[in-house]
């Protein structure tokens, strides 16, 4: 969902930008963050934790909670409520807790 | 609260529950242990929780060893339904230069002499154990496969189990005052809580040993320092053994749960109590470790705090009674790696206690080796 009316602030029409979204083609807008992107697409579930596997979603939406944590063009473990969405980034849900480094 | 005890165990860390444990294991009765926080809440819960042999000193090859043969049963020995987390993917040692080169002979020696599976590795050889170490500024290594890692948490609550099955009594949140001595024999234990008559104190108090000392009149030689350290979120599994270096002044493994914990020693660092955090430290920390270990520099932060080394004059532990006063004992001075010697010092403290004949030779770990002019082996293995 997205807010297209509001009675003091302008929501103009931004440009298209098209990214992945495990594998998948998706789009978001300009301005948008990976999550914000992915919540208005409906895509609640973004990580899970790591000893019950529950789902984990957008929450505290400043970089801190680590529950957005998903891998990014490669990068595992990226905040995607502070990391600005660019075209054709590669965003997948993070199997685990992330290799930064493949031994 | 109990007003008697016939022993009374000052500090609630690994040391003290240690000491309960093998007390108790070996028959004695009423005992009381006396913790001004929690359990762990001192050094223990603090510390880096690697698990080393490879020392420079004897004596601490010799404890560290059979403290190993211990945590290798630990889980078994102590019945604990919970996990101590025992790995042993070693300890990797690093050297910078020649000279530090020599120093890991002379130590891989007396290491192998004592039965300790250590070896002197090439920097090539170091870099297939750890294939991301920068080793443009290494010299050469030294590897044992033994070494590892441990849960201090669980650790320590293994012991206070068992310990309790026993029949130990802990008291949490009760801080000693005050120790009443009479005519050379020990009174009582004054603690917020009460009054503890009991003719057998035994001192474990970490950082504060030196203070549980003054209240008797002993003056033992240890001093307290802060010691700064790092955790940062976890990832999967990446690095098997611990990376430590004494000329680049660095520590640091990945734990079971993924995060890697690493710290490193600030020459400048005041005597004292003081346990905060810095941002020198943190800024240090990350230069040192994304130099050595460069993936590393990939991770986040999560927190850092500091703990107290209890320094002795050698590093090396003080595990002894004191002919000044009979029926004090104190297990003190580990000089930052008393969570790994535990075993020994509870066995070693509680067999000299009950009279028993010691698994080893306690000479070199008494409080009078630092009386005479004898020469002192100092051990120069920390960070």
């Amino acid at each position: 969902m997205r807010i297209r009316q509001h009675p003091i602030l302008m929501f103009t029409e931004k440009q298209k930008i098209q990214f992945y979204y495990n594998g998948k083609q998706v789009y978001g807008y300009d301005g948008d963050t990976i999550a914000s992107a992915l919540h208005a697409l409906g895509i609640k579930n973004l990580s899970h934790s790591i000893h019950l596997k529950r789902a984990r979603g957008f929450y505290c939406a400043i970089g801190n909670c680590a529950s957005c944590n998903m891998e990014v063009n490669g990068e595992p473990n990226v905040r995607t409520c502070i990391t600005p969405l660019k075209k054709d980034m590669d965003v997948k849900q993070q199997v685990g807790k992330g290799r930064p480094y493949d031994a | 609260m109990k007003n008697k005890a016939d022993y009374v165990i000052i500090g609630g860390g690994i040391s003290g529950c240690a000491i309960a444990y093998h007390l108790a294991d070996f028959g004695a009765k009423n005992i009381v242990v006396i913790e001004k926080e929690y359990l762990t809440s001192g050094a223990t819960g603090r510390c880096g929780a690697g698990i080393r042999q490879q020392w420079g000193a004897k004596m601490n090859c010799l404890l560290a060893k059979k403290s190993v043969e211990f945590f290798e049963k630990a889980q078994e020995i102590l019945a604990y339904d919970g996990d101590i987390e025992f790995k042993q993917e070693g300890y990797l040692i690093v050297g910078s230069d020649q000279e530090e080169d020599m120093v890991f002979k002379t130590n891989v020696a007396l290491q192998n002499a004592l039965g300790i599976p250590a070896k002197r590795l090439t920097k090539e050889e170091a870099k297939q154990i750890v294939p991301y170490l920068n080793i443009d500024n290494v010299y050469s290594a030294t590897f044992c496969p033994t070494d590892g890692h441990l849960n201090p948490f669980t650790t320590t609550d293994a012991y206070y189990k068992a310990a309790k099955r026993l029949g130990v009594t802990f008291y949490t949140y009760t801080e000693v005052k005050d120790i009443v001595v009479k005519d050379s024999v020990i009174q009582k234990v004054v603690t917020t809580r009460g009054d503890i008559e009991t003719g057998v104190v035994i001192n474990a108090a970490g950082g504060w040993s030196k203070a549980i000392g003054q209240m008797v009149g002993i003056d033992i030689p240890v001093y307290s320092e802060n010691h700064e350290i790092l955790v940062t979120e976890p990832v999967e599994k990446m690095q098997g053994p611990m990376v430590i270096s004494f000329s680049k002044n660095i520590y640091c493994q990945q734990t079971p749960h993924g995060a890697f914990i690493m710290g490193r020693s600030d020459p400048d660092m005041p005597e004292g109590l003081d346990v905060s955090s810095s941002h020198q430290f943190l800024d240090a920390m990350a230069k040192t470790v994304t130099e050595l270990l460069p993936p590393v520099g990939e991770l986040r932060v999560i927190r850092q705090w500091g703990g107290l080394y209890n320094m002795s004059p050698d590093h090396q532990p003080i595990i002894s009674g004191t002919k000044k006063l009979p029926g004090f004992y104190m297990a003190c001075g580990f000089s930052g790696h008393g969570f790994m010697l535990a075993p020994m010092t509870g066995v070693l403290l509680a067999e000299l206690i009950l009279g028993k004949a010691p698994t080893m030779p306690m000479e070199e770990l008494s409080l009078e080796r630092f009386d005479g002019k004898q020469v002192i082996t100092k051990e120069k293995s920390v960070v």
